[in-house]
């Protein structure tokens, strides 16, 4: 045994001290590390996308489309109708728009004025919305329509939750 | 806007927007047992009717909570649903529909202080039906036809 081999007492300690505290520090360390990124991991609730419709229907003229989602509401499951009004812009990009009125939350329906065909109109108080679902300035909605997330599919339409736009 | 507690505190600042009322009509008598089902049957289908025109106008129709009555006692009841009428119409509501399968009413509309909308039900039938639910999208359409022309 030579002496270049030869493992001091206070090296042999040190190395040992080194892996069992490293152990210690790597037991501590990974329960922290997996609840600092748990947000991220965590599946997100009820924001799975519903397939809604095959993209051959949807044209340029904004169409109602409506599907059922299953909503837990505290204590209570129950399924709830959604809608949305669908269409194809200039740039062929599909927009989802929700139907619900940013003032008081009734339904909008699509070119239903003769006096602005080409709006979404609410009939409650006469609230207007361009193609693109902004508010028209001097009707009561102070915020555009909410936008559904999407995302197509082998030829189908997912639609997700409806985001808010912030409101002017 | 339903008789909830969300729906109520957004009615209370936006009182102006939400003029029109809608009250329906419940009629049932738990001593008999033919039309036990056929009422029941009757009340969840006014849900559905209720709930469909209440989805549609949330920002200016207001449903009020079910006018529950004793079947046949229409004379007596008039007196009752009046009262109802006149207390929301303090808050104000301008318009005040009522809604019924329950034909009787007909006879007593001009003693009640709202517009009465009677239509004939399905006495059979499945509430999860697609007929069923065809015949209520129909009606309702027609319904919120009729509630529109009177804004």
């Amino acid at each position: 045994m030579s002496d270049k081999k030869r493992v001091s007492r206070r090296q042999f300690l040190n190395y040992t001290l080194t892996g069992v505290g490293g152990f210690m520090a790597a037991g501590m360390l990974a329960p922290m590390v997996r609840f600092a990124i748990d947000p991220v991991l965590k599946s997100k609730e009820g924001g799975d996308l519903k397939s809604v419709a095959s993209v051959d229907e949807i044209t340029k003229e904004p169409q109602r489309f409506e599907w059922t989602i299953d909503q837990v509401d505290g204590w209570y499951e129950s399924e709830v109708q959604k809608t949305a009004w669908v269409y194809k812009d200039d740039n062929d990009e599909i927009v989802a728009l929700s139907p619900i009125c940013t003032h008081l939350g009734c339904t909008v329906d699509w070119g239903s004025n003769d006096e602005y065909p080409n709006e979404f109109y609410c009939p409650c108080h006469g609230g207007r919305y361009t193609k693109d679902g902004d508010n028209v300035p001097g009707t009561p909605p102070t915020a555009p329509l909410p936008v559904f997330e999407h995302e197509t599919k082998e030829g189908m339409l997912y639609l997700g939750e409806a985001k808010d736009r912030g409101g002017a | 806007m339903k008789w909830t507690k969300a729906d109520t505190t957004q009615y209370l600042p936006e009182k102006q927007y939400v003029d029109t009322l809608m009250i329906p009509l419940i009629p049932f008598d738990p001593a008999g047992d033919q039309q036990m089902v056929g009422q029941a049957f009757q009340r969840e289908l006014n849900q559905v009717f209720m709930n469909f025109i209440e989805k549609e106008y949330k920002g200016r129709v207001f449903l009020s909570p079910d006018y529950t009555y004793l079947k046949g006692k229409h004379e007596h009841e008039k007196d009752r649903l009046n009262e109802w009428i006149q207390r929301f119409r303090e808050q104000p509501f301008e318009h005040v529909f009522l809604f019924t399968f329950d034909s009787r009413w007909k006879k007593y509309e001009a003693d009640v202080d709202g517009h009465l909308i009677w239509v004939p039900g399905m006495s059979s039938g499945s509430i999860k039906s697609t007929e069923t639910q065809a015949f209520v999208k129909e009606q309702a359409r027609g319904i919120s036809e009729l509630i529109q022309a009177y804004w």
